[in-house]
Formats: structure tokens, C-alpha cells, sequence
């Protein structure tokens, strides 16, 4: 079971969850997915590293 | 002066009438919370339905693959509540697994609603994956039945 792929997956429905909840419009929604789906996948890998000095 | 005030306060009563909220159907809640979409389909917003509609199946179907476990009230753990409340946002979802996994005797013993099996895997790889998928899917549906009343009620289109 790939892990990360999961992470994707979880960061894929979530931000097309909330395009379609909070915008109305196309473009507004393309923003949003596009800003939510980088900010859950970078974050959780830039976390991961951060965690590495820590036992 | 005064004229302008007056007119000020009632342009503003006028204004304030205009908007007042429409009284919300529960029914419609209650359809919006049992199957996902379907309350926004109801409201004529056909494409806003069939996405959460596949979003919110599709984090349940995957948290049921991974083996993750559905939250159930647990005698003395106040805080069971707070996940089962969660999860009881799949709506009938939530109520098809746990007949899945309990049957009818199950659901209905004599100590119920404690005593549920929520079923999962705790060995397996994705039990705490799974089990974050079916939060984040009861979760979505009752953020989707608070958008339904929005919209039910006027404040959003």
C-alpha cells in the first residue's frame, strides 16, 4: 500500500470537496482545488521532513 | 434631516423585510443527511450534487477497503460521542455498514447504542487511513446538509 498515494487521494477529494462548497464559479473553483491540493500534499511532505530530527 | 432619517429607517425596514430567511424544510435536511447529494439535487444544483455525491462515497468506499473502523458510542468515553457524531454524518451509509457488520440483532441488543461493532482490521496497514477517510466523509455530509440549509433558507445561491 503506497502511502503517499493515499495522501493524494485524501488531498484530491477534499479540495474538490471544498471548490464546490465554497465557489461558484469555474474559475474561482479551479483556484481553489488548485490552492488546497498543494497546500495539504506540499505541507504534509514539508511536515514529514521537519519530523525527521525528532525521535 | 429628520426626512432623511425617516427615509434612511425606511428604506432599511423595507430592505430588512426583503430578506428575511425562508423557513427551511426538515425533511429536506434530513434527505440531504441520509444520502449524500441528494439534498442539492432536490435545490436544482445537479452538478454541486453528483460531486459531493462521489466525493463522500468515494472517501467511505476507501476508508471500508482500508479496514478502517466506523466510531460507536462506548460506555464511559463521553468523547466516543463527539467521533460517532462524526461518522453518523454518512448518513444511511453509516446505517447500511453497521447493519452490514452487526445484523439486525446486533444493532438492536438490549445494550444498544453501546456495544456496536464498528467494525475494521486494527492489524491491518489502513486501519487509521481507513478510519480517517470514513471521518472525513461524515464530516463532508454534514458540511454539505449545513450548505443544503444555506441554500434552502436563501442566504446563498
Amino acid at each position: 500500500m503506497d502511502h503517499f498515494l493515499l495522501l493524494v487521494w485524501h488531498a484530491l477529494l477534499v479540495a474538490t470537496f471544498f471548490a464546490f462548497l465554497w465557489r461558484s464559479d469555474a474559475r474561482g473553483r479551479k483556484f481553489l482545488f488548485l490552492k488546497t491540493f498543494l497546500i495539504m500534499v506540499v505541507g504534509a511532505i514539508v511536515l514529514g521532513w521537519l519530523m525527521f530530527p525528532f525521535p | 434631516m429628520t426626512a432623511n432619517k425617516a427615509r434612511r429607517d425606511g428604506a432599511r425596514s423595507q430592505g430588512e423585510s426583503d430578506e428575511q430567511p425562508q423557513p427551511v424544510s426538515k425533511v429536506l435536511l434530513l434527505v440531504a443527511w441520509l444520502i449524500p447529494g441528494l439534498g442539492h439535487w432536490l435545490l436544482g444544483k445537479r452538478l454541486r450534487a453528483l460531486v459531493f455525491a462521489g466525493v463522500i462515497l468515494g472517501a467511505f468506499i476507501t476508508g471500508v477497503l482500508l479496514h478502517g473502523e466506523l466510531a460507536v458510542p462506548q460506555q464511559n468515553s463521553p468523547l466516543s460521542w463527539f467521533f460517532a457524531f462524526g461518522c453518523i454524518g454518512d448518513g444511511v451509509l453509516y446505517l447500511i455498514r453497521l447493519l452490514w457488520i452487526n445484523g439486525i440483532d446486533g444493532i438492536f441488543s438490549a445494550s444498544f447504542p453501546y456495544g456496536l461493532d464498528g467494525g475494521g482490521n486494527p492489524v491491518a496497514v489502513g486501519f487509521f487511513y481507513g478510519k480517517t477517510f470514513l471521518y472525513t466523509a461524515g464530516l463532508m455530509n454534514l458540511l454539505v446538509v449545513l450548505d443544503v440549509h444555506d441554500i434552502a433558507r436563501g442566504d446563498k445561491s
